[in-house]
């Protein structure tokens, strides 16, 4: 019986030291080479299984350490010389200690981005490229004023008539359609910013017709302006509601996705030139995203001389993911005016007078504005 | 005993042994459709109830307030989700508050996967809606936020119309992609 029992153990003995040895094998480190690209170089390490890994970056000279564990070499080089390329000198590979391995890319300069990423379970891909590749400014066509915000001298402003042409936006009990009110404030506002602030204006649209939100911010961007300003007069189910407002774009509205999309658009495996679609799409959020300090500052100014003016209801300044404003690379609001839905504003917004005031309130909040951003 | 009084008997005892054999077998036919029918009635508990939070607006629609109600507790979350959103449709009962959907919205279907509720909704939300910023936010976080509140293992909500994402309800809010809740718009009741 007992004879039995040290058989069985010793089996398992056996079994588990036959397996410990498989599991050292199996963390070998097999085959490196490397690709080149013109915006960088891409490094593959072939390793039998899923290593662990923690990369380091040296400054002085500059290097890229990466420490495998646990990992054995199992080709006798330790020295790979590169091609001709802009970043990397040379690989050194280095058994460490019985069981480490220590992989150190001898950089050029300093001025790189490495993103280290497994493909699939047995290639592990170091990529160097470039530093400061701007996708937005890439999504831009590079053809837009500087994408970071700068200091300089307003003097173009874009206004954005809300709705038009086949849409008429809200419609109040008496008629009144909001594509009108939008289109006649923004042209009297425009007369004053010329006359008055001897600025350019641009108008998204002058007559009534029909332009996608997408379009209305793409000319914007095209125009170059310096501040976006979209006019609409306000809605809602109750009556009752009236006043008026200023919004500006919160900054992810659709939440941090855009980030974590414009991450791996930015050190994306492929050798990338393209920003996929989707992409596209979630990073659009993010240009508006850039200007949201001087949004917010704008907004707040020209809500306070828009209440001023008109006289009526302040009912503050709010932040949500407005569809018009979120691809203009430029502080961007929009005014709500008034409510087309309330019967005794509806009847405000039909009068010229009024109008003329609201244009002014506008007028006087972008010069406010104008005065702290000299 | 004759031969022909032996048949007789047998055939007597043969008869008699049929006959036990068919109405047992009628007897346990509708024993075994007793027990199935046992088995397959469905178990009916008294009818559930479950309170849920509802954002409406106030009456000057610049924010969302809360209401309760109720609803019938249901193991499948859609229903539930489908029952909360056609309240939200029947509007407030208390009255300084505003509806926040064009009452004629139907709510077509609702479903989830990942951490997002997808809403689909008929044409009259876009339709029948008066338009406007503040109109739209209300419709949009009403909607957003009463579903996050009332379901919290999930964090966004894709509102759909006619089962496709649409850029605005009117012209305002971007619905295009899920959103998560807004808790800046909601305001604490009295």
């Amino acid at each position: 019986m007992l004879f039995k029992t040290a058989k069985i153990i010793t089996a398992i003995f056996f079994l588990l030291n036959s397996l410990s040895l498989a599991f050292a094998d199996s963390y070998e480190i097999k085959k490196v080479h490397c690709e080149y690209f013109p915006e960088g170089v891409k490094v593959f390490i072939e390793v039998s299984s899923k290593v662990t890994y923690v990369p380091r970056k040296l400054t002085s000279p500059p290097r890229l350490l990466v420490v495998f564990y646990p990992a054995k070499i199992s080709f006798p080089q330790n020295e790979i010389k590169l091609k001709e390329n802009k970043f990397v000198e040379k690989i050194r590979l280095n058994q460490e200690t019985h069981n480490s391995v220590n992989i150190v890319l001898d950089l050029k300069n300093e001025e790189y981005t490495s993103n280290i990423f497994f493909e699939g379970l047995s290639q592990l891909v170091i990529d160097l490229k470039s530093p400061g590749r701007d996708i937005i400014a890439e999504l831009l066509g590079g053809e837009v004023s500087p994408l970071v915000p700068q200091k300089k001298k307003l003097q173009r402003i874009i206004l954005d008539p809300g709705h038009g042409g086949e849409d008429p936006g809200a419609i109040g009990s008496g008629g009144l359609k909001e594509k009108e009110v939008t289109l006649a404030v923004a042209k009297e506002l425009a007369e004053l910013l010329k006359k008055e602030l001897g600025v350019e204006v641009y108008l998204t649209r002058e007559d009534d017709r029909f332009i996608s939100l997408e379009k209305r911010a793409e000319l914007a961007n095209q125009w170059k302006g310096d501040i976006f300003i979209s006019i609409h007069a306000n809605a809602g189910f109750n009556k009752k509601a009236r006043g008026v407002e200023t919004f500006f774009n919160s900054r992810y509205p659709q939440g941090e996705g855009a980030v974590e999309v414009a991450a791996r658009e930015n050190t994306s495996g492929e050798a990338s030139d393209n920003i996929s679609p989707e992409a596209k799409i979630i990073l659009w959020d993010m240009i508006q995203a850039r200007y949201r300090k001087e949004s917010n500052e704008l907004s707040h100014i020209v809500q306070k001389r828009l209440s001023e003016a008109s006289g009526l209801e302040d009912r503050g300044v709010k932040s949500a993911g407005f569809y018009v404003l979120r691809g203009v690379a430029m502080p961007a609001v929009l005014v709500e005016i008034g409510f087309i839905s309330n019967p005794a504003e509806e009847r405000k917004l039909k009068n010229k007078e009024f109008r003329k005031k609201i244009a002014q309130g506008i007028l006087k909040g972008i010069k406010d504005y104008m005065e702290k951003n000299p | 005993m004759s031969k022909k009084r032996r048949v007789l008997i047998y055939i007597g005892v043969g008869i008699i042994i049929f006959l036990c054999g068919v109405g047992s077998s009628s007897l346990f036919k509708r024993k075994v459709y007793e027990i199935k029918e046992w088995v397959s009635r469905p178990f009916l508990p008294p009818q559930e109830m479950r309170t849920v939070k509802l954002y409406f607006s106030a009456s000057q629609e610049n924010y969302l307030l809360s209401e309760e109600r109720e609803i019938f507790a249901s193991i499948n979350p859609n229903k539930e989700a489908k029952q909360i959103l056609e309240e939200l449709i029947k509007g407030p009962r208390e009255p300084s508050l505003s509806p926040t959907l064009p009452s004629s919205t139907q709510v077509r279907d609702v479903w989830m996967e990942g951490d997002c509720i997808y809403v689909n909704f008929s044409s009259s939300l876009a339709k029948a809606h008066p338009g406007g910023s503040s109109g739209e936010l209300a419709t949009v976080y009403s909607i957003v936020n009463t579903l996050l509140d009332n379901f919290p293992a999930y964090s966004r909500v894709q509102i759909l119309i006619q089962g496709k994402p649409r850029e605005t309800l009117a012209g305002h809010i971007n619905i295009s992609e899920p959103l998560r809740a807004n808790l800046d718009l909601i305001k604490k009741n009295q």
